[in-house]
C-alpha cells in the first residue's frame, strides 16, 4: 500500500512541478474554446439536444480536457522515464504491475479532473454572465462515474501506448492522428444528431462519444446515447485497457531509449 | 543459513531483429556466502551487467535459476526485490525532483513511509548533505554515483549489488567508499561488486569470479587465484655468483653484475629457492620478493587463457 501511495504521490508531484504545462495551458485552451465558440458564436449556433450551445459545449470540453490530460500524464511520465532510466527503477522495486497501473491511472485521472474542473468553473462563469444563473448538475453519481472511468481509461491508454512506443515520434503520432481526430469527432462540438444516418452509425464506433455524452448527461441531462449504454461501454473500456496495460507491463521492456 | 545469492546455470540470449541472437551469459553458476564481498570481474562485454540485471529481474534469464535468500527471483520476486539494493552501472537521472524527494519516493516504493532518519544518515555519510536540494543534473558525476548508492541503501537491503560503483569517482573518495563498503559488510550485508579496478577487488573481496565472454572461468578465493595464476619475483644481491642449476619451475629473469632476478612459483618458499640454487647464506647481501597481484592473475586468465 505504501509503495502504491508513493508512486501515486510521485506522479502527482511530477505534474505539479510543471504546472504551467500540465494544468494552466490546457485550462487556458479550454477557456478560449468556451469564449470563442460558446460565448461569441453561441447565440448564432442552433441549440444542440435542445440545450443552449454554451451549456452544450461545457461538458464536452471538460471531457476533452480530462481525456487528453489523463493520456498525456501517464504517457509523458513513462516516456520521460525511458530517457532517464527511472523506468528501470520501476521494474527493480517491489511494486506489482497492478499497483503501477492503478497508481499511474489514478494520478492521470487527477490531472484530467483538475483540468475538467477548471473548465467547468470557467464555463459556469461565462454561462452566468451570458444567461444569468447556474448551468446546473443533473447527476452527481454519473459525473463521478464518467470522470473516474474516462480518466482511468485514458491514463491506462497513455501508459500502454508509451510502453509500446519505440520512439517519441510514435507516441506523438498516436496523440495527433488517433486521439485528436476522435476527440473532435466524438461529439464535443456538435450533437451527432446533426449528421446523416450513415455518419451517425460511424460515429457510434468512436469510443470517445460515450464518455463525452455520458458526462453531458451527468451535467445537463441530455445525450445522444442512452445513458445506460454509455455507462456500459465506459466500464468495458476500463476492463479492456486494464488488461492492455497489464500486457504492456508484462511484455514491454523497461530499458532506456 | 541460506545463501544470499545462488546463481545456477544461468544463460541469457538477447535476440533482436538487427543483431540476431547474442549469447551474453552462457551457463554461469556461483553463490555468495552470508556477509561476504564477492567480486565479479571481467572485460567489457563479458556479461556482468547482464547477470546483475537478471538478479534484479530487469531481464529474465533464458535458462537457469537465481535464488535470493532461498527464493527464486522468477517465482517470488516480491520477496527477492525487497532483499536487494542495486547500484546500476548507468546513472539514473531524474529531471523533476531533488535528492531528498528522490530518496523519499524510493523508500516509499520499498514500503518505508517515513524514512527521514535513514535518508539523512545516507546523505551525510555519502557527502551529499550540502547538495540535498539539488536536482540530479546539478550534481557532478561522482556525486551522481553516490546518489545511486544512497538510493540502493534506503530500504536497508540484505544483498547489495554494485555495478562499477567507483567508476568516475576520484581517488580520495574511492578509498572512503571502500571503507563504507567494509562498514556495510560489518552490518551483515552481503555484497556483489563488479569493477575494472583490480586493486579494488583485491582489497575488498574475499572471493572473486572472473567472467569472460559470458562464461565464468574462475570462481574462488582471491588469494587462491593470485597464488595459482601468478608467480613470485625474487631479487637477490650476491657477493659473487656461484654455479647453479635452476630448480624445477624457476626461471632466471635477469642478471646485472651481482644482482639476479628469478621468477618462482608462488608456493615455493624463499628457503627452498636458496636451497635449490645452493646459495650459501653468507653469499647473500640482500633479498627482495614481490608477490603477484590480482591484476596479473586476471590478465593471465583473460588474455592468455590460462586455466586452473
Ligand atoms: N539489450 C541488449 N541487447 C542485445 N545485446 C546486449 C544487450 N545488453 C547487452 N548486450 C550484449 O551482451 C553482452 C554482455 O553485456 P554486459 O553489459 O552484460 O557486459 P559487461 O560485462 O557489463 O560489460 P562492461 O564492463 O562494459 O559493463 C555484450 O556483448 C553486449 O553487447
Ligand atoms: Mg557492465
Amino acid at each position: 500500500m505504501i509503495g502504491f501511495l508513493s508512486l501515486f504521490h510521485r506522479e502527482i508531484a511530477r505534474f505539479l512541478k510543471v504546472l504551467v504545462q500540465t494544468i494552466v495551458t490546457p485550462a487556458v485552451s479550454s477557456a478560449l474554446y468556451l469564449l470563442v465558440f460558446g460565448v461569441s458564436l453561441g447565440s448564432t449556433v442552433q441549440s444542440q439536444n435542445g440545450v443552449d450551445y454554451l451549456a452544450f459545449l461545457i461538458p464536452g470540453l471538460m471531457m476533452m480536457g480530462l481525456l487528453n490530460n489523463a493520456f498525456q500524464n501517464s504517457s509523458s511520465s513513462i516516456v520521460n522515464s525511458k530517457y532517464t532510466g527511472e523506468l528501470e527503477d520501476l521494474r527493480v522495486v517491489p511494486l506489482s504491475h497492478h499497483q503501477i497501473i492503478i497508481a499511474m491511472g489514478l494520478a492521470a485521472m487527477v490531472r484530467g479532473l483538475v483540468v475538467a474542473l477548471v473548465t467547468f468553473v470557467v464555463g459556469s462563469v461565462f454561462y452566468a454572465i451570458v444567461h444569468g444563473g447556474f448551468i446546473g448538475l443533473h447527476s452527481v453519481f454519473e459525473l463521478i462515474y464518467f470522470i473516474v472511468t474516462g480518466g482511468l481509461v485514458f491514463g491506462m491508454l497513455g501508459l500502454s501506448a508509451a510502453f509500446y512506443a519505440k520512439s517519441f515520434d510514435q507516441l506523438s503520432a498516436v496523440s495527433a492522428f488517433i486521439l485528436l481526430p476522435l476527440t473532435y469527432l466524438g461529439g464535443v462540438f456538435i450533437s451527432i444528431q446533426n449528421l446523416s444516418p450513415f455518419w451517425q452509425k460511424v460515429s457510434t464506433l468512436n469510443p470517445l462519444l460515450y464518455f463525452i455524452n455520458g458526462l453531458r448527461h451527468a451535467i445537463l441531462g441530455v445525450s445522444d446515447i442512452p445513458i445506460g449504454q454509455s455507462m456500459l461501454i465506459s466500464a468495458l473500456g476500463l476492463v479492456m485497457f486494464y488488461v492492455l496495460s497489464l500486457f504492456a507491463l508484462k511484455r514491454g521492456n523497461f530499458h532506456r531509449w | 543459513m541460506t545463501a544470499p545469492l545462488e546463481v545456477s546455470n544461468v544463460k541469457k540470449t538477447y535476440t533482436s531483429p538487427k543483431l540476431g541472437a547474442v549469447d551474453a551469459v552462457k551457463g554461469v553458476s556461483f553463490e555468495i556466502r552470508p556477509g561476504e564481498i564477492y567480486g565479479l570481474l571481467g572485460p567489457n562485454g563479458a556479461g556482468k551487467t547482464t547477470l546483475i540485471s537478471m538478479i534484479t529481474t530487469l531481464e529474465n534469464p533464458s535458462e537457469g535459476d537465481i535464488k535470493v535468500f532461498g527464493e527464486s527471483t522468477q517465482t517470488n520476486s516480491a520477496f527477492t526485490k525487497k532483499q536487494i539494493g542495486v547500484v546500476p552501472q548507468e546513472i539514473v537521472t531524474q529531471g523533476f525532483f531533488n535528492l531528498v524527494e528522490i530518496l523519499q519516493f524510493h523508500s516509499g516504493y520499498y514500503g518505508v513511509w517515513n524514512n527521514k532518519e535513514r535518508i539523512d544518515y545516507l546523505l551525510k555519510r555519502l557527502g551529499l548533505w550540502e547538495h540535498k536540494h539539488k536536482l540530479v543534473k546539478q550534481l557532478s558525476g561522482g556525486m551522481k554515483r553516490r546518489l545511486m548508492i544512497a538510493k540502493a541503501l534506503v530500504h536497508k537491503p540484505k544483498l547489495l549489488l554494485l555495478d562499477e560503483p567507483t567508476a568516475g569517482v576520484d581517488l580520495e573518495l574511492r578509498t572512503s567508499l571502500w571503507e563504507f563498503v567494509r562498514d556495510l559488510q560489518k552490518e551483515g550485508i552481503s555484497i556483489l561488486l563488479t569493477t575494472h579496478y583490480l586493486q579494488e577487488a583485491e582489497a575488498l573481496c574475499e572471493r572473486v569470479g572472473i567472467i569472460s565472454k559470458g562464461s565464468l572461468v574462475f570462481n574462488g578465493e582471491t588469494q587462491g587465484i593470485i597464488r595459482k595464476l601468478t608467480r613470485r619475483t625474487v631479487e637477490m644481491d650476491l657477493k659473487s655468483i656461484p654455479n647453479w642449476t635452476l630448480p624445477e619451475g624457476v626461471q632466471l629473469l635477469g642478471q646485472r653484475e651481482n644482482r639476479v632476478t628469478f621468477s618462482t612459483p608462488s608456493e615455493m618458499s624463499v628457503g627452498a629457492l636458496l636451497a635449490g640454487l645452493s646459495i650459501p647464506s653468507d653469499l647473500l647481501l640482500d633479498l627482495k620478493t614481490r608477490e603477484g597481484s590480482l591484476e596479473e592473475a586476471f590478465l593471465n586468465v583473460v588474455q592468455k587463457g590460462a586455466s586452473l
